[in-house]
């Protein structure tokens, strides 16, 4: 689904990436983890163009981005979805126009606009907060609108980067299941940069452990499944004290 | 009414209707060129969409260049363009040429700042989605920065009022060239003083609206 070859890239004086082969097949979800600084961030954006290599190919759905237009780039963008950390939603409009953005963006018919952002935002189960600001909702909530909206153009590829790494454990894995259900129902491609040891293992089939802007290595997964959180005061005290709290 | 109201009644009103004729087109050139060209400034900006050093340092010294002119000064250079534009120099037509010029700089340096604000996320995901650059700018880019815009455009069209005061020297008229001609040269301090009040009414009115507006529409 996407094969980036020899891709290298500069910032100023600094070499992010090195020479970096990378091949994501269609229908699995690759991890890429790494210390900060690894460039992991850097990769997933030259996946998309976000970030423009300064040598090598970037090959997505059998297209070569590289020798794309800049109106032939943006409609291949419309077919590949991108979370972030920080949510990156439209602070000044509602869930359902968060949403319906990516639609316009994508000339989607509109009579069936109303129905699709609809669909998607069941998927990820607030359709009951379509009429509400982002500001009002919590994390968690925020990146299941944010991936509503990456998915409401039906995109062969999502791209996730670091899309867990501001909510607590108990979110992380509700999201974490959200998107291995896309995975699995949908049959989306997924990316996903993070540098949660227990993301990667939950959910990912590869993954690349990148340093110093290169592949380490690439390793073959079994996912684990994701894990039972469950943040019962018990919990808490369980884990601070180490001591497994009765009723006493 | 007081009696040195209503002896002038007449004249108030046209100073009135000047004044919001040479501020009104203040705030058309504002909104018309002054936005369009403080995005340019946001867009060609260093790592932005459409970033361009030639394009960016060309406005930027511009906008820079003219409000660093006394305002008195800028009337006064401008003569000869305003001739130009209008066919005459004289008058509140003519008074609106400076005064839009004005506009356009203050109005395009706020549209800049506020642009600045819009967390470059929201940016990121706009070209994620496959945004054009004019798409970003209304469907992102606007939306998210409009209580900022408006804030901005209330602050500049009170200063537009206060520029326009001065505007009697090419003989643009307005409130504040008629409390200068008839309160302070003849006078009639108490003309004066109610020619005051009504600006100062005004500039509360257009802040409180502004101010309003802004927090509604600031979902943030
Ligand atoms: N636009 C940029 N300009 C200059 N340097 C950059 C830019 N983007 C990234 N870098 C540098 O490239 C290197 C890799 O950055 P990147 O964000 O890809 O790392 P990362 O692995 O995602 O780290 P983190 O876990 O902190 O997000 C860093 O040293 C960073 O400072
Ligand atoms: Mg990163």
């Amino acid at each position: 689904m996407i094969q980036m070859h020899d891709i290298s890239k500069r910032f100023a004086d600094y070499e992010a990436i090195k020479a970096v082969d990378i091949e994501v097949n269609g229908g699995e979800i690759y991890g890429i983890i790494g210390a900060s600084g690894a460039g992991k961030s850097t990769l997933l954006r030259l996946m998309n163009l976000l970030e423009v290599p300064d040598c090598g190919e970037v090959v997505v759905d059998g297209k070569n981005l590289m020798t794309m237009k800049p109106k032939q780039l943006r409609e291949a963008r419309k077919s590949m979805g991108m979370i972030f950390q920080h949510f990156n939603l439209v602070a000044n409009l509602t869930i359902y126009d968060n949403v319906e953005v990516c639609l316009q963006l994508a000339n989607y018919p509109k009579h069936q606009r109303r129905e699709r952002v609809m669909e998607c935002l069941r998927f990820v189960g607030l359709a009951h907060l379509e009429k509400q600001y982002p500001q009002s909702l919590s994390g968690g909530q925020k990146q299941r609108v944010a991936i509503a909206r990456a998915l409401a153009n039906e995109p062969k590829v999502l791209l996730c980067d670091e899309p867990t790494s501001s909510l607590d454990p108990h979110t992380t894995a509700e999201i974490l299941a959200v998107l291995e259900e896309i995975n699995r129902t949908l049959g989306v491609t997924i990316v996903i940069v993070s540098h949660e040891m227990e993301v990667i293992q939950s959910i990912c089939h590869r993954v690349s452990v990148m340093a110093d802007g290169s592949v380490y290595k690439t390793i073959e997964l079994e996912p684990k499944g994701i894990p039972d959180v469950d943040h019962t005061p018990e919990y808490f005290i369980e884990k601070l004290t180490g001591e497994v709290s009765g009723d006493a | 009414m007081p009696e040195v109201l209503q002896r002038y009644e007449a004249e108030i009103w046209q100073a009135i209707g000047e004044t919001f004729a040479m501020v009104g087109m203040s705030i058309l050139a504002a909104v018309i060129v002054g936005l369009p060209v403080g995005t340019l400034l946001f867009l060609c900006r260093k790592e932005n969409l459409l970033e361009s050093r030639a394009v960016f340092s060309i406005l930027n010294l511009l906008v820079n260049t003219i409000r660093s002119f006394p305002f008195l000064l800028l009337v006064v250079f401008l003569i000869p363009f305003t001739r130009f534009i209008i066919g005459t120099a004289i008058g509140t037509a003519a008074a609106t040429v400076p005064l839009s010029i004005i506009a356009i700089a203050h109005y395009s340096r706020l549209v800049e700042q506020s642009l600045l604000d819009v967390p470059r996320g929201v940016i990121e995901a706009a070209k994620a989605m496959g945004a054009s650059v004019v798409e970003v700018v209304f469907k992102f880019l606007f939306v998210e920065a409009r209580s900022g815009l408006v804030l901005g455009l209330t602050t500049s069209i009170i200063s537009f009022i206060s520029y326009s005061t001065i505007m009697g020297v090419v003989g643009g008229g307005g409130i504040g060239d008629f409390a200068i001609r008839y309160g302070y040269q003849q006078f009639m301090t108490d003309l004066m003083i109610y020619m005051i009040i009504i600006m100062v009414i005004l500039v509360q009115c257009i802040q409180f609206i502004g101010t309003t507006v802004a927090r509604v529409i600031d979902k943030r």
